[in-house]
């Protein structure tokens, strides 16, 4: 009877637990995971190769090839896009015409998580 | 390990007592307390129980996240009240139960960091399993979660006690600094706020104040003219009393080295008062009066710029403007500009935010905070659901005394859910801020939702009372750990 009682309680945990379906989510405050983040927020635009220079939304773009950028540029570039402030007033600049995009791509990011996928950026080659 | 503790405490109340020649009983006495029973009662398991538990044989599996002061206090407390309970707590943070009221006497020096840090292993009732993961996806359609290492526990009844994250990177130069837990590792954001800026709002943080504040003491007493700077964010805030606490402290400290008088302390809040409650804000007013401070209302800290010592404030004020023929009244413009103050030391009580993983998903709102009925605390979309403390979406109840009150009825309300019945228990909203406004005085400001003081003891609540410091020093705090925690104060 304690056997069966002690299984229902285990199986009642309902602890499943998966390598490959392991979730992750920016500005939760948990290690940087920049490949994921990558996935997510850049490679729909830069492709996954980080190669990718044009994209058709409403209307045609197009832009360079990021992979292999050097990487203390980028997490620049990137913090400036994300910008400090969300005050609309003292709001970050539209840098390169690509603001309002970059900002929706950046601003649930820490810089932790900046610099790692900045790093993850460079090393695509 | 109870006892000891309560026994070190209460001796070296007796030694600061006897330095003002009164008794123990006397200073009980004086502060309204039924003899030592707020200490002693509530902290010796035998104590007899005042209130007659009836348990429930109600049943259900039970999904505490966070396992805080809010969280561990209603996971105690529900083990006492069920017959079988089935009580999940996921809780990655070792020090997650740390006694958070006390980081303001840490900041100050009166106590170390040892005083406060408890581990949340020591204070997990019987029977209560732990998950020390983080619960980061929530689909609360099925009653599921899933943490960080990809566990997907579920529930039939979900206890939201995440408490609330310090925001600091939203403040332009301290983007590094990131956003922050009270406990926990903190190197980082400490490392971003450099050696003349601090906050007592994390536990580390607490600490490196301290050292902050003497280093700026001294180069006080060392007849240097220096700025001391505080300020208060935009929005809601845990303890709303801490940022003018630290301040108070800091100018006990500036005058025991005589240091005062080469010191300028300004209070710059975002809002446009010193307190919520007319009879305390009027009362905190003249403290500020008597003892030299400056303030500033209306001032957000948006940006600093630490090489040059410069707080940047957005500063808003109103202005009349032309005539309005239709409303027949004068237009009212709201302008703002940014005020650069400069500063020597700099201490920032953060915005503070619902954790993006609640705020984002469907158990949270538009504020961020979970929305629940703030008398029930129940959800107001999942009947299910329950939250309380920090990030509870209820108004003014950012406290550890409002957690004092809200586990009891959300633990009576949860059960009577359980049993089918209706949600009978209702919270009123009340809150205390032991105020600390000298090393040796406190002014308990105690209220509610009716905006108007609800003194515990029958003295004038408006009025700094050294008994106050005692409470505030020596009994809140095993009140707290050994009371609240096990369930029962």
């Amino acid at each position: 009877m304690k056997k069966i009682v002690l299984s229902m309680l285990l199986a009642s945990i309902g602890l499943i637990a998966s390598e490959s379906t392991v979730p992750y989510k920016s500005g939760l405050l948990l290690p940087p995971q920049a490949d994921k983040i990558y996935a997510k927020e850049c490679a729909h635009c830069h492709g996954k190769d980080g190669k990718q220079t044009s994209s058709t939304g409403l209307t045609n773009v197009s832009y360079a090839v990021i992979a292999g950028m050097d990487t203390a540029e980028l997490a620049k570039t990137l913090k400036e896009y994300r910008g400090g402030i969300k005050s609309k007033d003292y709001g970050p600049l539209n840098k390169y015409g690509y603001g309002a995009v970059m900002i929706s791509a950046t601003k649930d990011l820490s810089w932790d998580e900046i610099d790692a996928v900045a790093k993850y950026i460079n090393g695509l080659k | 390990m109870d006892k000891k503790y309560i026994e070190k405490m209460l001796s070296k109340m007796d030694e600061d007592l006897s330095k003002k020649g009164m008794s123990r009983r006397e200073a009980m006495k004086l502060a309204g307390l039924s003899g030592a029973g707020i200490f002693m009662g509530a902290a010796t398991s035998a104590s007899a129980e005042e209130e007659k538990i009836v348990k429930s044989n109600a049943k259900g599996k039970i999904v505490i996240v966070g396992g805080g002061l809010a969280g561990m206090s209603t996971a105690a407390r529900l083990t006492l009240n069920l017959d079988n309970p089935d009580i999940t707590v996921i809780e990655p943070e070792k020090l997650a139960v740390s006694y958070q009221p006390g980081q303001t006497l840490v900041g100050a020096g009166i106590w170390d960091q040892d005083d406060i840090a408890y581990n949340r292993d020591d204070f997990v009732p019987d029977g209560v399993k732990v998950i020390k993961e983080k619960a980061i996806l929530f689909n609360p359609q099925e009653n599921k979660l899933t943490t960080d290492k990809g566990t997907v526990v579920s529930y039939d009844y979900l206890i939201v006690a995440t408490g609330l994250q310090l925001d600091f990177e939203r403040i332009k130069g301290l983007e590094e600094a990131g956003r922050a837990y009270s406990t926990g590792d903190n190197s980082k954001l400490l490392k971003a706020l450099g050696d003349d800026i601090c906050s007592v709002y994390t536990a580390e943080g607490a600490t490196k104040t301290w050292e902050i504040m003497q280093k700026h003491i001294a180069s006080a007493k060392s007849g240097k003219k220096t700025k001391f700077v505080f300020t208060h964010p935009s929005t809601p805030i845990k303890c709303g009393g801490a940022p003018k606490k630290i301040m108070y402290l800091a100018n006990a400290r500036l005058k025991e080295e005589g240091a005062r008088e080469n010191a300028e302390l300004t209070f710059y809040p975002n809002g446009g008062a010193m307190f919520g409650v007319p009879e305390y804000h009027d009362a905190i007013l003249e403290q500020f009066k008597r003892e030299d401070f400056k303030w500033h209302y209306r001032h957000n800290l948006i940006e600093v710029d630490k090489e040059n010592k410069i707080a940047v404030f957005d500063s808003k004020w109103q202005e009349k403007g032309p005539w309005d023929p239709v409303m027949k009244d004068f237009e009212v413009i709201p302008k703002h500009e940014k005020i650069r103050v400069p500063y020597d030391f700099l201490h920032i009580t953060p915005a503070q935010l619902a954790p993006r993983e609640i705020g984002e998903s469907d158990l949270g709102s538009a504020k961020g905070w979970v929305p629940v009925n703030k008398e029930t605390l129940q959800h107001i979309r999942y009947e299910n659901v329950f939250s309380l403390g920090d990030v509870a979406q209820v108004p003014m109840g950012k406290t550890g005394g409002s957690v004092r009150k809200q586990y009891k009825v959300l633990v009576d309300n949860l059960i009577a859910l359980m049993n089918g019945k209706t949600l009978e228990a209702k919270y009123a909203g009340y809150t205390v801020c032991p105020l600390i406004t000298d090393i040796g005085t406190v002014m308990l400001a105690e209220f509610d939702w009716t905006v108007s003081p609800t003194p515990s003891f029958p003295l004038d609540p408006t009025v700094e009372r050294w008994v106050f410091w005692l409470m505030k020093v020596y009994a809140l705090k095993p009140m707290t750990m050994y009371g609240m925690l096990s369930g029962k104060a």
